[in-house]
């Protein structure tokens, strides 16, 4: 037992450092339970750098942007200029990984808060470690709407969740159906077999149908497969006129299958996740075109909403790489949780706790189109807002709501013959 | 769903049968030649697509012109692989054999992810993407061609088992090892070769593959259980039940996620399996027990 | 035999005082995933080590058990202590399924059809409406204590992880001394030897199935009950059927300790290479954790306790005068004993 007498030790004397507050440039340590390897690796890695993006302004300001928060420097004014020190941690997609990282970070690595993890089951689990040891868990990516369903106290979600997202994808049918003077008679639902998939689908077909769509098909795969012919040979039997769909990785392959079978409904409206990874368009150049996906966030909102562009552009020039719907939350959320740290002017857990209640950030200072960041007592934010892009020429345009919209919706899309 | 709609799938499930195959082949050799259950053979699949991947990306070189020297890469990798580790483990206990190819598979995939990162990656605009038009048909081209590959190296792989002297060493060392020898047979020697060979046919899979499949670090995991039924009903050493398995766990997985439920596609297929082998517990073209 | 006496003795009491002595929760909660990686590769052990039905479908069982009691909690408001109990013997009874599919298959083709099975199972718990499908099941954690088997500290769930494991042992020798350890001993190593005296093969080998899917599920509930979340991915993959041979692989097939010795390193060596490792996001910790695996299976193939008895042999030759290769021989001859046999499948045509 070696090992735990040294650790104790040195937890004793991060401890004490930690408590006496004795020196002004004090360590805030944030736990952070991302997917660093495995499957979605590549968006844990753009998450990754957006949270890493985000704890450099809080530390050190960012010239430029004065209605971000923490732009003018000098680290945590509520605590004396602490610094905020992320302890990154890879939950590998696996539940109990996730829960497991929790324990450590908040005994090991006395963070005062954690934030995580994409997944949603990963979620789960690790927040529920959280709230059994009282530690704010702040969530800003999971789009599960059970993990608000738990009466947890110490779990906040910055992001809206499926269930608002699927609502948004039915308003836009409708929205279309009166822009357009079409009729959209029949839906599919076509989703990968996991949590994200299934709840996705079963809203789907809540929400269509509640607003008089007719699903004709509900199609499910497994998320390992190799191919996607019975699945998109079944949806050609079907022939919907709006094909929702909900993959990660398979959103490539199916786009593919979709070329190479001959298949392609009038619209197909996608739930983000892999129709919204830097991969898609790279791979598929003018494929992807006209593909509309459910979003948080796109690019040309920046020009309706300058602060966006400017963040972006700074993001872009350190990492490479423009922000992700996935990664523009990230760095939100870690705003937000600063911020609460900030205002708590404590390292106490249940301080922080208190001042994420009692958030109310306004929408100029985000870089996402909503109206603010404030939450319910289940900890939802509920002034978050989706909104819809297509994919034009190989970018991402808001399309939806019409007024944030930056260009008119192409509908419907064109065959694949038609095209070039 | 018309009989049309019912013959395209067929014809898809046919030809992603043929990759099965392929991938089946080197594990049934293995198995035949050694007697080891291989879990690392869908990370040759997976160096098979990279290989491919990056000769593209560095030199702008399509994979079907860089699918030799792709097959001779794992090819060797295959034999020093055996070289390094397997042949210590050859007369190991079973779980012994599978722990270590266990580990060897998780320790593929750590530096593939290590070393290339855990991005999708694609081959965009290769010679043979877009698609086939026969009559009523459209197929993937890249699949046709894959197929078509697979059937290649399939009989090339029969010839040389059949055809060849250093073929009929191998099969005379997976029969008797021990007669083998005492015809002068170097068992060390076949067995690098089957390992060889094994990579080889699945790095020659992924080649094709990697035409038309996104290419990532944990690729192997998607092809591995279908290789694993598709060896077991084809028959364990068998290179012509392998190929024949692989095909109908192609059909049968595509007909029945097409009339059944995509959902239940692979559970279509574990059935089947498992009820051919109460019939035949040595698989189509085993030998019997 | 005195030495191991001593040892076993050792990590008992170590066992016992390890949770007044540690208090920082990451740690117990180390022990405690040590522990249940322990029981159920003890669980596996009593079929694939001691019979010598080396089954890669055992996560079925786990599952079968962590549905099974999660499901008459939420919807029948079952005690879990009951519903654990309910699950084992779901368990145990759909093992014979389980055995009537595979157990006439020899080999590898076993191996694989006990994959098939499992793979099965986990497909339709991944479409079944009523199970939760790919969605998941969540377990409450409102009310807390014995009674409900949830606890809010790490050290209940110490306690309650090494009773299961004590009792899976305690089963384990049981049937270890008993005839059925006999006849298990005889499946493994001689079966025509058995078949000619009159055992029911068969039989036999379904009885080590039934035990050890009783525990397997037995196991399953309490991750249920620790992690208060169960979905298809976590409790029915073949990852962790797998992981169930590997721990009792590691330590020695066929051993008492071998699965708790084997879990021990394991879950060391993964906890800690993640832990060093893992933020940095490069896969490192894969990379040592896999790396260490291969090396300890070509190096160690009777793994740790064989390895051990193996030494012991070794040096006990050497003691009575016999040679290197004469000790080395003996014991290679001690650690087959231990390890199943080996079915040739078959040539290649």
């Amino acid at each position: 037992m070696n090992i735990t007498w040294k650790f104790k030790l040195v937890a004793a004397g991060a401890a004490i450092m930690v408590m006496s507050g004795a020196q002004a440039q004090q360590e805030i340590k944030i736990g952070v339970i991302y997917p660093l390897t495995g499957p979605l690796a590549s968006s844990g890695a753009e998450m990754r750098d957006a949270l890493e993006f985000a704890a450099d302004i809080v530390n050190n300001g960012l010239k430029g942007v004065p209605e971000l928060p923490f732009s003018g420097g000098g680290g945590l004014t509520g605590l004396k200029g602490a610094k905020i020190k992320l302890v990154f941690a890879d939950h590998q997609g696996n539940p109990q990984v996730g829960a497991t990282e929790a324990e450590r970070l908040i005994s090991q690595e006395h963070v005062v808060a954690l934030m995580g993890s994409y997944n949603s089951n990963v979620t789960q689990t690790a927040s529920q470690v959280a709230e059994r040891a009282k530690i704010p868990f702040l969530n800003a990516e999971s789009s599960s709407p059970t993990l608000t369903q738990r009466s947890f106290k110490y779990f906040f979600r910055t992001t809206p969740h499926d269930e608002l997202f699927v609502k948004n994808a039915v308003e836009f049918l409708k929205d279309v159906e009166q822009a357009k003077h079409i009729k959209i008679g029949s839906v599919a639902t076509l989703a990968e077999n996991t949590l994200f998939g299934n709840e996705a689908a079963k809203l789907q077909l809540k929400y269509a149908t509640a607003a008089g769509y007719n699903v004709v098909k509900q199609v499910s795969y497994p998320a390992k497969t190799t191919q996607l012919t019975s699945e998109v040979q079944t949806l050609k039997a079907a022939n919907p006129t709006v094909l929702l769909q909900s993959s990660y990785s398979e959103a490539i392959l199916s786009m593919k299958t979709y070329k190479e079978l001959g298949y392609l409904p009038d619209m197909l409206v996608a739930n983000d996740a892999g129709f919204a990874d830097t991969e898609f368009v790279k791979t598929l150049g003018k494929d992807a075109d006209y593909v509309v996906s459910r979003e948080v966030w796109a690019l040309d909102i920046g020009d309706k909403k300058p602060i966006i562009k400017k963040v972006d552009d700074l993001f872009k020039a350190r990492y490479k790489i423009d922000f992700t719907g996935n990664s523009a939350r990230s760095f939100t959320g870690l705003m937000v949780l600063a911020d609460a740290i900030n205002r708590a002017g404590s390292t106490d857990p249940e301080a922080i706790r208190k001042a994420l209640v009692a958030t109310n950030l306004p929408a100029s200072a985000l870089i996402m189109p909503w109206k603010g960041v404030k939450f319910d007592e289940t900890g939802q934010n509920t002034l978050g807002a989706g909104i819809l892009v297509q994919i034009r020429d190989g970018k991402y345009s808001t399309v939806w709501p019409f007024d944030l919209a930056s260009r008119d919706v192409a509908w419907p899309m064109p065959k694949w013959d038609a095209r070039k | 769903m018309t009989a049309e709609l019912l013959l395209q799938t067929l014809a898809s499930g046919v030809l992603i049968g043929l990759i099965y195959a392929l991938v089946a082949i080197g594990l049934t050799m293995i198995f035949g030649v050694m007697d080891i259950v291989n879990f690392a053979h869908g990370e040759f699949l997976m160096l098979g697509m990279y290989s491919s991947f990056w000769l593209f990306a560095l030199f702008a070189l399509d994979p079907l012109v860089t699918l030799p020297l792709t097959v001779l890469m794992l090819f060797a990798f295959g034999v020093l692989l055996y070289k390094l580790v397997i042949r210590r483990i050859i007369d190991a206990p079973p779980l012994s054999q599978i722990f270590t190819t266990f580990g060897l598979m998780l320790l593929f995939r750590g530096l593939a992810q290590f070393f290339w990162k855990p991005d999708y990656r694609t081959i965009e605009n290769s010679v043979v993407s877009g698609s086939v038009h026969l009559a009523n048909f459209q197929l993937g081209r890249p699949q046709v061609v894959a197929g078509i590959g697979a059937i290649v190296v399939t009989t090339a792989v029969w010839f040389f088992l059949h055809r060849t002297k250093l073929g009929s060493a191998l099969e005379a060392t997976a029969s008797d090892k021990e007669a083998a020898r005492l015809m002068g047979i170097d068992s060390h020697k076949m067995f690098g070769l089957a390992w060889g060979i094994g990579a080889a046919c699945a790095g020659a899979a992924g080649g094709l593959l990697s035409t038309f499949f996104p290419i990532f670090p944990e690729v192997g995991a998607n092809f591995i259980l279908i290789a694993f039924v598709v060896v077991n009903l084809g028959g364990f050493g068998s290179v012509a039940g392998a190929f024949l398995a692989g095909i109908l766990v192609g059909v049968i997985e595509v007909m029945g996620g097409l009339l059944i439920g995509p959902q239940y596609k692979m559970a279509i297929v574990l059935a089947l399996f498992l009820a051919v082998l109460m019939f035949r517990p040595q698989g189509l073209m085993g030998k019997a027990q | 035999m005195k030495r191991s006496t001593a040892l076993l003795g050792a990590a008992a009491v170590v066992a016992l005082v390890l949770p007044f002595v540690v208090k920082d929760a990451y740690w117990v909660n180390l022990a405690v995933l040590a522990l249940m990686a322990a029981q159920i590769g003890a669980a596996w052990n009593l079929v694939g080590g001691y019979a010598g039905q080396a089954s890669l479908g055992h996560a079925a069982f786990f599952g079968l058990g962590a549905y099974t009691s999660t499901l008459l909690l939420t919807n029948f408001g079952w005690n879990p202590w009951l519903g654990m109990v309910a699950g084992g013997l779901v368990a145990a009874v759909l093992s014979a399924v389980f055995g009537w599919s595979c157990f006439r298959l020899k080999g590898h083709y076993f191996t694989m059809a006990t994959i098939a099975v499992a793979e099965i199972v986990q497909i339709v718990f991944t479409n079944w409406d009523y199970a939760g499908t790919a969605v998941g099941l969540s377990i409450p954690m409102e009310t807390q204590g014995l009674a409900a088997m949830v606890f809010s500290d790490k050290i209940s769930y110490y306690w309650l992880a090494l009773g299961l494991l004590a009792l899976t042992l305690l089963a384990t020798w049981a049937v270890e001394r008993s005839f059925l350890g006999f006849y298990f001993r005889a499946i493994k190593d001689e079966p025509d030897a058995a078949r000619s005296i009159g055992i029911d093969i068969a039989r036999y080998k379904q009885v080590a199935l039934c035990l050890s899917a009783f525990f397997t599920a037995i196991g399953g509930s309490l991750y249920a009950q620790k992690e208060l979340y169960i979905d298809p991915g976590s409790v029915l993959s073949t990852a962790l059927s797998i992981k169930m041979a590997l721990v009792s692989i590691l330590g020695g097939v066929g051993t008492l300790f071998g699965p708790v010795i084997g879990s021990v390193v394991l879950t060391v060596i993964e906890e800690l290479s993640r832990s060093t490792f893992g933020g940095s996001g490069r896969g490192t910790d894969t990379v040592i954790y896999a790396g260490l695996i291969v090396v300890v299976a070509v190096f160690y193939p009777s793994g740790i306790v064989g390895w051990f008895k193996e030494r012991a042999v070794r040096r006990q030759a050497r003691r009575d005068g016999a040679t290197a290769e004469e000790a080395h021989a003996a014991a290679q001859a001690a650690s087959a004993l231990a390890a199943p046999t080996h079915e040739s499948t078959g040539a290649v045509s």
